[in-house]
């Protein structure tokens, strides 16, 4: 069958150039595939160190030389956000126990500063925002990462539950318990109750 | 107050501030919280806790993406490495035949440095300035041969052993000053050991072999918690290597990078440093 096989042919040549390409058509999609999530990985990865940006970044990068070198390896039907979360989930989990010995950062306040000018948006709105972060950071990081994956990353909760290998029930009980730990942090006033915990430690 | 259907749980009350309620359990969620200010007071305060926290974080996802972050830059990083990578392992797999063929015969006509692999050459500096610095930098007593008091008699025995000249790299700006220096035997002739010591005691090692072809950029690699970089300049193969962190190690080595050979400045350095190879 003459016409088919040049089809084949021309559709082949046409194909960018990309080498250990296992599946071609998400190869060719893989970049815009990837880079859509980046701007919520930075985020998911800064807030989880607690506003170490640098950190965040170095996060991030790991992860995406990772998901592109384990590109062929990724489940096909699976999607590509909770997959490329649970890789970066994994990563600050394995590094966790470094970054304990270098000190623990406490920069999401600093972001808080940096971030939020009181100028356009007014001052209540930052403070505001600054109290919510400093409570935020002296939640247990268990309990940061479902906030984060549900609340600010819109995972729905069973593919929450997936990004952290934990079962579905556990992500809900520490959205409850992380949830009423910051309300009550923000209704008994943040700051002697977390100046008391950073001191601990 | 329930009005129908399974009763409503605290999972219930999440997923309708998160906006992963069934439809069909809507109808009993409102109804719950209009029959119960008290939660819903609670979940509205979840709610504006989750918004709040959107908002704060919006910054991080706003930025425009580093270019070290860009998908093609990793790509083409990945390639660069598999390419270098298959082509040591080709060059091995050949030496290997090769050596078997040849045998000894082979030895006495070429210089085996000669035909490795810059990448070979490499690691194996940089394991042998490791293995020196591990041995020697614990060294209490004879940390040195010859000490930083007599730096001429040093420069001149050790220049004259390694055929070539040789200058002390000055590492007063990384806040290291010279102990002294040991002549080592290495693979096919002497290797030269100079070591640098801080005001908290930290010891640094410079290790030296001549003769080496090819001029090669930064490399990094890590043994044992011991960091070396390695680069080979003008016929000399250099090792810097201490227990120390990646970025203080690669500032010594631009520094020394400069010093060295002593016939004129330099004005570059020789390329970014790579990840470890």
């Amino acid at each position: 069958m003459p016409t088919p096989t040049r089809t084949l042919l021309a559709e082949a040549s046409r194909r960018p150039t990309v080498a250990y390409c296992h599946d071609g058509a998400a190869m060719r999609d893989q970049p815009s595939l990837i880079e859509a999530h980046i701007p919520g990985l930075r985020r998911f990865a800064c807030a989880l160190l607690r506003g170490d940006r640098q950190g965040a970044d170095d996060l991030v990068q790991d992860c995406l030389e990772r998901a592109v070198s384990r590109w062929h390896l990724r489940r096909v039907e699976g999607d590509v956000r909770g997959w490329l979360y649970t890789i970066l989930y994994n990563r600050f989990l394995s590094d966790k126990h470094r970054q304990r010995r270098r000190g623990v950062h406490d920069a999401l306040l600093e972001v808080a500063e940096a971030e939020l000018p009181g100028v356009d948006r007014g001052q209540d709105w930052a403070l505001e925002h600054r109290d919510l972060l400093r409570a935020f950071a002296a939640l247990t990081e268990e309990q940061r990462s479902v906030l984060l994956l549900i609340g600010v990353e819109d995972l729905s909760y069973q593919e929450a539950a997936r990004v952290l290998g934990v079962p579905i029930g556990t992500v809900m009980s520490r959205l409850t318990r992380g949830r009423e730990r910051l309300r009550h942090y923000m209704n008994s006033g943040v700051d002697g109750r977390n100046a008391g915990l950073r001191r601990v430690k | 107050m329930t009005p129908r259907g399974r009763p409503v749980g605290e999972d219930d009350l999440h997923a309708h501030i998160d906006g992963q309620l069934p439809h069909d359990r809507a109808e009993d969620v409102n109804a719950y919280l209009a029959a119960h200010p008290e939660e819903r007071e609670r979940f509205s305060q979840y709610a504006a806790q989750r918004q709040a926290l959107r908002a704060a974080l919006a910054a991080q996802a706003d930025e425009p993406i580093p270019a070290r972050l860009r998908v093609a830059t990793l790509l083409a990083e990945q390639r660069r490495r598999r390419s270098r990578w298959l082509i040591e392992i080709a060059a091995a797999v050949c030496l290997i035949v090769l050596g078997g063929i040849s045998g000894w015969v082979a030895r006495d006509l070429t210089s085996p440095r000669g035909s490795l692999p810059l990448g070979a050459v490499a690691r194996m500096i940089t394991a042998d300035a490791i293995a020196a610095h591990r041995t020697f930098s614990v060294e209490v007593r004879h940390p040195v041969e010859v000490d930083a008091a007599q730096e001429a008699h040093l420069v001149q025995w050790l220049s004259k052993r390694l055929g070539r000249q040789l200058t002390v790299p000055d590492l007063a700006a990384a806040d290291f000053r010279l102990m002294g220096g040991r002549l080592l035997p290495a693979e096919d002739g002497p290797a030269a050991q100079f070591m640098y010591e801080n005001g908290n005691a930290e010891r640094l090692t410079l290790y030296l072999r001549a003769g080496i072809d090819g001029e090669t950029a930064f490399r990094y690699h890590e043994e044992g918690g011991i960091g070396a970089f390695y680069w080979s300049d003008q016929g000399f193969g250099y090792a810097i290597a201490a227990k120390a962190d990646r970025d203080l190690l690669l500032r010594i080595s631009e520094i020394v990078y400069q010093q060295t050979p002593p016939d004129g400045v330099k004005a570059k350095i020789p390329s970014a440093p790579g990840k470890a190879s």
